[in-house]
C-alpha cells in the first residue's frame, strides 16, 4: 500500500481529535458546496474537502464492538486522499469498558484505520441502503483489497459520493445502480467510450460473448440521468434482468469484496454480510481488472508465449488466487508496519488455496437432529436443517432416517404417523412393482428380448459394485441380490429409461445406508427423479450438465476456460464420471456418502456438484496448464485423482466459488439441468431408443 | 522409464465381454473377476520390447454399454490400437462387432490397427461363437484375430504384443508420421527413433494398410 505525505497527518487520531472543531466548520461547508474551500491551513497545501464523523464499521456483530470514527477526503496537489481514523477507545464507549473480554483492543481497533489512500487507487464504491439500519459504504481498491463496510451513522453517504465526483471520474456500474466506478482516465478518448458504457466498452477485447460496442451504444439509449443529474452515469437494464456475462467484470468486485480487509474476527461477518449482498443480485464493473482477461486474449490470438517460447511455459493466473496473493502481501506488510497483530488465518493463505468458504462443522448427530423435530416429528425449518448438513454433514447412524427428507421421499412437514403410514403403503407399492418381474415365466422370457437383455445387464453389473466393500462382498452376498431386485423393479417401474450403468453406483450407498429394499427402491426413485436424464440414451442430462459446467468454468477462472478451449477440452467429458455418479468413484464410501448428503441438501444451488467441479478443476489448474495437458493427458489426470481429493476443503471451495459466482453462476446454468428436477413433459425420457436395454 | 515409441490402444467392446480383466491381466499378470464395472475409462500401462526397442502401451480401457457411446468416441482419437472384444460364450456380443467397428472406422485414425478378441476362451463348453466365425469376421474386416481368456492368460501377451508389432512394422514401413502424434503415437525421448521415412509418405497411403 502507497504511503502518501500526508501520512504524518492523517494515521494520527490525537492529531486529528485536536482538528475537530475545525474540520466540523469544514464538514457543514462541503455538504453543500464543491468543498474546495477551507482546509488552507493544512500542511504540505493539503485541503480537506470532505469529512464525516461517526462513520464506523462493525468488526463483528457486537455492538459494542463496533469502532466509530471519521472519514475524510483530502486534497494534496492534484491527489485526493481518503483517511479514517477511528477514534479513541475513551471517547467513544466508556459505557461498556467493564466488560473487557468482548471489546476490542486498541491495537485491534487501530487495525482497521483507513490510511491516506489515494483515491485513484479505489476501483469501486458499492452503496448500500438497508431497509433497516444505516446507509453503508463498501470500498475496494484496485490492488484487490476491499476494507471494511463503513457504516454512516450520521447520514452523509451521498455527500461523500458527490465530493468525489467532483475531483475524481466517477461512474455508476451499469449492471448496478450501487456500484460505482472510480476511474483517472488519462485518455481522452478512452474516457469517452467510458462515458458511453465503460463496461461494455472496455470488454469487448476480452469476451467473445460480449456484444459489440455498437449494440451496447444502442442499448445505452435506455440510459437515465441519475438523481444528481450527472450525464456521465448511465444506467440500464433492470438489475435482475437481462445480463451480459463477461465473467472477469461480473466477478471481481465479487471476489474482491469478499477478500474485504478484515481480521480474524471480523471474517465472518464480512463473509455473512456479502451472502446477503450476493442475494441482492450484485453485479459490478472494474477497469483495472480487465488487464487479467487481456493476457488471455494472447493465447486466444496465438501470441502467448508458450508458442514461442515453448519451454517456458507461463500459467494464467487464477484471478481469484491472484487476489488472494495481493492481500497476503498486503498483511504481511501490515504487520511489519503496526508491529504486532495477528495475520488473518495466514496458514490457510500459505497454501493460496481458495478457502475461504466456511468452516466444515462436525456431523450432525442423533441428539441435534432430535432439536429439528417438533413433538409430532415434523421438521419445522427445513432451511436451518438443510444448512447444518450442507456444513457438517450428517453422522451415520441417523444417515437412514435423513436421507429420506433430503432425496425427497418423505416431505418436511410430515408427521411420524404419516412417515410410517406411507412406508406400508410403499412397500405394498414396491411389492406390486417387484412382482411384475417376478411373475415371469421362463417361456415368457424367452419371448421379451428386452427383459431379458436388461435382467443380463443388471446381474452383470450388480456383481461388479462395491464388491470391496463388505456389506456387499463375498460369493452369494444377499445385498447384492437386493441391489439386483431393487434394480430390476426400477427397471419397470420406469421402463421408459430402464437401466443403465452407473445406477448401481448410485443405489449401493442407499441401500447400504437404508438396510431396507422397499425403503431404499423409493429413495433410489427418489434420487433418479433427478439424476435420471444422465442415464438417457442420448446423453442429454450429461451433456446439460457438462455444458453448465464449462460456462462456469468460463465465469470462475476464463485463463482455464480459455486453455480448455485451445485445447479442444470443451466437451469437459474428463468430468464424465465426476457428474454421472455424484463423484461416487472419487471418494471413499464415508466420504462419499457425505458429499452426497451436502450435495443433497440443494442449499447453496440444486447444481452444487457443478461447483464442486470446478473447485477441483481449480486446484490443479497450474498443474493442467503448466504441463500443458491435452485431452488425453488431463482425462488420464482427472481419473487418477481418485481417492486424492480432500473433501473438507474442496467443499470449502466450492461453497465459495459458489456465492462468489451467485446469479451469474446461476445463469450459466439451464433451467431443468440435472440435478435439478425435469421440467414437465408429457414424455420423461421422450428420446430413449427403441433398442435400448 | 525411457521408451522408443508409446503407443495408444483403446479396449473396446460390449459390455462384460472381459475389456478390465483383459488389461489388468496384461499389466497385472493376475485375473480379478470381482472388480467395479468401468464407468468411462479406465489406464493402464506397460512396457514390452519389439525388435529389440522398449515400446511403452498406454491403455485405454472403455465402458461397453451403448449409452456411453458418445462418450467412447470421444477416446479413440489419437489411438494407434485397438482391442475390439467379443464373449465367445454370448451372440449377441459377436453380432455387435459391427457397429463397434463402424465407430471405430469413424472416429479413429484410419491407419488404427485393429486386433478382434474372442475372449473367454477357457468356457470353451458355453461356446455360442465358433472360432472359424470370429476368423471369417475378421478377414472380411481387415483385422487380426486371437480367441483369448484373461482368466487363464492364454493369448492375452500375444493380443497386446502381436498388435504393437504391427503398429511396429507400419512405423517401419512408413504408414505413420511418428512425428504427428494424432497417429496414437510418440517417439520416446530415452528412446532410438524408428528408421522410419514416414514423414513424407503417411497421407498416400493411409486407408490401405489394414486391409
Amino acid at each position: 500500500m502507497q504511503e502518501p505525505e500526508l501520512h504524518d497527518l492523517s494515521d494520527d487520531s490525537d492529531y486529528a481529535a485536536s482538528q475537530l472543531q475545525q474540520q466540523q466548520e469544514l464538514k457543514s461547508m462541503s455538504r453543500t458546496d464543491s468543498g474546495k474551500k477551507g482546509g488552507d491551513n493544512e500542511p504540505d497545501g493539503a485541503e480537506i474537502v470532505f469529512v464525516k464523523d461517526n462513520v464506523t464499521i462493525h468488526p463483528t456483530q457486537f455492538a459494542s464492538e463496533r469502532i466509530s470514527g471519521r472519514l475524510r477526503l483530502i486534497k494534496h496537489g492534484a491527489l485526493l486522499f481518503m483517511t479514517w481514523i477511528p477514534y479513541k477507545e475513551k471517547t467513544d464507549c466508556t459505557a461498556q469498558s467493564s466488560s473487557s473480554n468482548t471489546k476490542l483492543s486498541e491495537r485491534d481497533r487501530n487495525l482497521y484505520t483507513i490510511r491516506a489512500v489515494p483515491v485513484t487507487d479505489i476501483r469501486s464504491i458499492r452503496r448500500h441502503t438497508p431497509t433497516f439500519g444505516w446507509q453503508y459504504l463498501i470500498i475496494v481498491l484496485s490492488s484487490g483489497l476491499a476494507f471494511p463496510p463503513l457504516y454512516f451513522y450520521n447520514g452523509g453517504v451521498r455527500e461523500f459520493l458527490a465530493t468525489l465526483k467532483q475531483h475524481v471520474f466517477l461512474v455508476r456500474s451499469a449492471d448496478d445502480a450501487n456500484v460505482f466506478l472510480v476511474n483517472d482516465f488519462q485518455d481522452p478518448l478512452q474516457r469517452s467510450l467510458s462515458s458511453l458504457e465503460l463496461p461494455r466498452a472496455v470488454s469487448i477485447s476480452n469476451s467473445s460473448s460480449t456484444p459489440t460496442l455498437a449494440s451496447s451504444a444502442a442499448q445505452n439509449d435506455n440510459s437515465e440521468r441519475t438523481d444528481d443529474g450527472s450525464s456521465s452515469i448511465s444506467q440500464y437494464g433492470g438489475r435482475h434482468g437481462q445480463k451480459v456475462h463477461d465473467p472477469a467484470r461480473d466477478l471481481s468486485i465479487q471476489v474482491l469484496e469478499k477478500f474485504s480487509l478484515v481480521t480474524k474476527f471480523a471474517r465472518e461477518t464480512t463473509t455473512h454480510l456479502l451472502r446477503e449482498i450476493q442475494n441482492d443480485g450484485f453485479l459490478a464493473n472494474d477497469t483495472k481488472k480487465q488487464s487479467q482477461p487481456l493476457t488471455n486474449d494472447n493465447h486466444e490470438t496465438g501470441l502467448d508465449d508458450a508458442q514461442t517460447v515453448p519451454n517456458e511455459i507461463s500459467v494464467t493466473p487464477d484471478p481469484l488466487e491472484n487476489t488472494l496473493c495481493r492481500k497476503e502481501n498486503h498483511f504481511k506488510e501490515a504487520a511489519t508496519r503496526v508491529g504486532t497483530f495477528e495475520l488473518v488465518d495466514s496458514k490457510e493463505f500459505d497454501k493460496l488455496t481458495l478457502v475461504w468458504g466456511q468452516p466444515r462443522q462436525p456431523p450432525l448427530g442423533s441428539e441435534e437432529w432430535a432439536t429439528f423435530l417438533d413433538a409430532e416429528g415434523r421438521i419445522l425449518d427445513s432451511k436451518s436443517l438443510r444448512k447444518r448438513i450442507f456444513y457438517g454433514g450428517l453422522e451415520h447412524q441417523i444417515r437412514n432416517e435423513v436421507w429420506k427428507f433430503l432425496l425427497g421421499y418423505h416431505e418436511y412437514d410430515s408427521t411420524y404417523a404419516e412417515r410410517e403410514y406411507l412406508a406400508s403403503v410403499k412397500k405394498a407399492d414396491y411389492e406390486t412393482l417387484k412382482s411384475q418381474w417376478q411373475s415371469i415365466s421362463p417361456a415368457q422370457a424367452r419371448r421379451f428380448t428386452k427383459f431379458r437383455e436388461r435382467k443380463g445387464l443388471i446381474e452383470k453389473d450388480v456383481v461388479r459394485t462395491d464388491r470391496s466393500a463388505s456389506f456387499y462382498d463375498g460369493d452369494d452376498n444377499p445385498n447384492v441380490t437386493l441391489l439386483r431386485n431393487i434394480l430390476l423393479t426400477y427397471s419397470f417401474y420406469n421402463f421408459d429409461l430402464g437401466y443403465c450403468q452407473g445406477m448401481s453406483d448410485l443405489l449401493s450407498p442407499i441401500l447400504f445406508v437404508m438396510k431396507d429394499e422397499s425403503e431404499s427402491f423409493w429413495c433410489f426413485v427418489s434420487l433418479m427423479e433427478r439424476l435420471g436424464p444422465n442415464f438417457n440414451r442420448d446423453q442429454n442430462g450429461m451433456h446439460s450438465q457438462l455444458f453448465a459446467l464449462s460456462k462456469l468454468v468460463e465465469l470462475l477462472d476464463s485463463p482455464l476456460h480459455n486453455y480448455f478451449r485451445q485445447n479442444d477440452c470443451l466437451n469437459y467429458f474428463f468430468c464424465f464420471r465426476w457428474v454421472l455418479i455424484q463423484f461416487k468413484r472419487e471418494f471413499d464410501y464415508e466420504k462419499m456418502m457425505r458429499l452426497w448428503e451436502v450435495l443433497w441438501t440443494h442449499y447453496l444451488s440444486e447444481h452444487f456438484h457443478l461447483y464442486v467441479c470446478v473447485a477441483i478443476l481449480k486446484k490443479h489448474r497450474a498443474k493442467i496448464m503448466g504441463e500443458q495437458m491435452d485431452f488425453d493427458t488431463l482425462l488420464k489426470f482427472i481419473n487418477e485423482l481418485s481417492g486424492h481429493i480432500d473433501l473438507d476443503v474442496t467443499l470449502r471451495d466450492a461453497e465459495a466459488l459458489c456465492v462468489c459466482a451467485g446469479e451469474n453462476g446461476a445463469a450459466c446454468i439451464p433451467p431443468g439441468t440435472p440435478a435439478s428436477l425435469p421440467i414437465e413433459t408429457e414424455l420423461l425420457y421422450p428420446l430413449q431408443d427403441e433398442n435400448d436395454v | 522409464m525411457s521408451y522408443a515409441y508409446l503407443f495408444k490402444y483403446i479396449i473396446i467392446g460390449d459390455t462384460g465381454v472381459g475389456k478390465s480383466c483383459l488389461l489388468l491381466q496384461f499389466t497385472d499378470k493376475r485375473f480379478q473377476p470381482v472388480h467395479d464395472l468401468t464407468i468411462g475409462v479406465e489406464f493402464g500401462a506397460r512396457m514390452i520390447t519389439i525388435d529389440n526397442k522398449p515400446i511403452k502401451l498406454q491403455i485405454w480401457d472403455t465402458a461397453g454399454q451403448e449409452s456411453f457411446r458418445s462418450i467412447t468416441r470421444s477416446y479413440y482419437r489419437g489411438a494407434a490400437g485397438a482391442l475390439l472384444v467379443y464373449d465367445i460364450t454370448r451372440r449377441e456380443t459377436f453380432n455387435h462387432l459391427a457397429s463397434w467397428l463402424e465407430d471405430a472406422r469413424q472416429h479413429a485414425n484410419a491407419n488404427m490397427t485393429i486386433m478382434l478378441i474372442g475372449n473367454k476362451c477357457d468356457l470353451a463348453h458355453r461356446r455360442a461363437v465358433s472360432t472359424e466365425e470370429g476368423e471369417q469376421f475378421a478377414k472380411e474386416h481387415g483385422l487380426i484375430f486371437m480367441e483369448a481368456s484373461a482368466k487363464t492368460a492364454q493369448n492375452v501377451e500375444e493380443a497386446f504384443i502381436s498388435t504393437a508389432a504391427t503398429i511396429y512394422k507400419k512405423i517401419q514401413d512408413g504408414v505413420f508420421d511418428v512425428s504427428n502424434e494424432s497417429y496414437g503415437i510418440k517417439v520416446g525421448y530415452g528412446g532410438i527413433p524408428g528408421p522410419s521415412g514416414g514423414r513424407d509418405g503417411s497421407a498416400s497411403q493411409a486407408g490401405g494398410c489394414c486391409s
